[in-house]
């Protein structure tokens, strides 16, 4: 008898503590809902400039022909990327940043690891310049940017950076070609 | 030093949905040469030489291992992003093509590692055909 009055409470204490934790997921979800209206109300919070801005020094540094400045800028990257507050950003849009930014975490870590070797962080800068690119189409500038065009480069393939300048001054190829290369497109 | 014994590269019971193989469909050819030639350091599984137990081979295996895994990891390659796993594509065969990898003191001891130019021009090809289908996806 004992033992039945004990399963009792104890079977009781289960079910009020099940309700509660029901009850409290009901909660989380109107939260949640209530979070999604506001990031619909307000989506232009979200900023890609520390990041561009990072890039631009990485950029300038290739273009001086200085492996160790560019590793440090590569570097900022990172940690810049680290910083980064998605929760402004809706569900597509969440998903665009994160399949870029995966891949400009990627190049900026390589980049960033390979001080000495310019060659190799050159390879790099051709695909996190496209990333970089399509950053800025989805997400916007709040300065004047430059897509120029270097048909030589990336072994001739031809490679796109972006630029604050009008002015040409080739990351790919440094003092060895600096003026190579012409603006096709501004943001 | 003998007495040193770091953990082994080895995963029982593995989730292989990630796995690089899966990912593309790698044809049995191409899933071979990159099994033989590449998982060992780069993936959660490594094929262990008899020598590897001992000092200082293990040593120095573990941090190739480590390095590796840290690069480019085939069984977790599902993890990464899209464009993240196309701009590893292209790297793989860079690396191929510049005779970067397999690492020469890897080959050094790993024979049956070394690609041959067939090889190498069967992976290649794979890549470039890959990368064209997914870039007209995307």
């Amino acid at each position: 008898m004992k033992n039945l009055i004990l399963s009792a409470v104890i079977m009781s204490f289960v079910l009020v503590s099940c309700n509660q934790k029901k009850q409290e997921e009901t909660i989380n979800t109107t939260t949640n809902t209530t979070e999604k209206v506001t990031v619909k109300v307000n989506p232009n919070s979200f900023s890609i400039n520390e990041i561009v801005s990072d890039y631009l020094s990485l950029k300038n540094a290739l273009a001086k022909d200085n492996s160790n400045a560019t590793a440090d800028a590569g570097k900022a990257m990172v940690e810049t990327l680290g910083k980064i507050d998605m929760k402004k950003l809706s569900g597509e849009q969440m998903k665009n940043y994160m399949d870029i930014a995966d891949d400009v975490k990627e190049h900026a870590t390589h980049i960033g690891d390979n001080a000495g070797n310019i060659a190799h962080q050159r390879e790099h800068f051709v695909l996190l310049s496209k990333d970089i690119n399509d950053l800025i189409k989805i997400f916007g500038t709040d300065q004047k940017l430059y897509q120029d065009f270097c048909p030589m480069a990336d072994e001739g393939k031809g490679a796109i950076w972006i630029s604050e300048v009008k002015e040409i001054k080739n990351p790919y190829f440094g003092s060895e070609m600096l003026t190579c290369g012409s603006v096709r497109k501004e943001f | 030093m003998q007495l040193y014994r770091p953990a082994r590269n080895i995963t029982f019971g593995q989730d292989v949905t990630a796995d690089f193989i899966k990912v593309y469909n790698v044809p049995k050819n191409i899933a071979v040469i990159l099994r033989t030639s590449c998982y060992d350091c780069h993936s959660n599984n490594t094929n262990y030489p008899w020598y590897s137990n001992i000092q200082p081979v293990e040593i120095f295996m573990e941090n190739h291992i480590n390095e590796g895994k840290e690069d480019l990891n085939f069984n977790e390659y599902g993890n990464y992003s899209k464009r993240r796993q196309n701009s590893k594509l292209e790297a793989i065969s860079k690396e191929i093509k510049q005779n970067e990898m397999p690492l020469a003191s890897y080959a050094l001891i790993h024979k049956n590692a070394i690609l041959s130019n067939a090889q190498k021009q069967e992976v290649l090809t794979w890549i470039k055909k890959t990368k064209d289908s997914l870039s007209s996806k995307y």
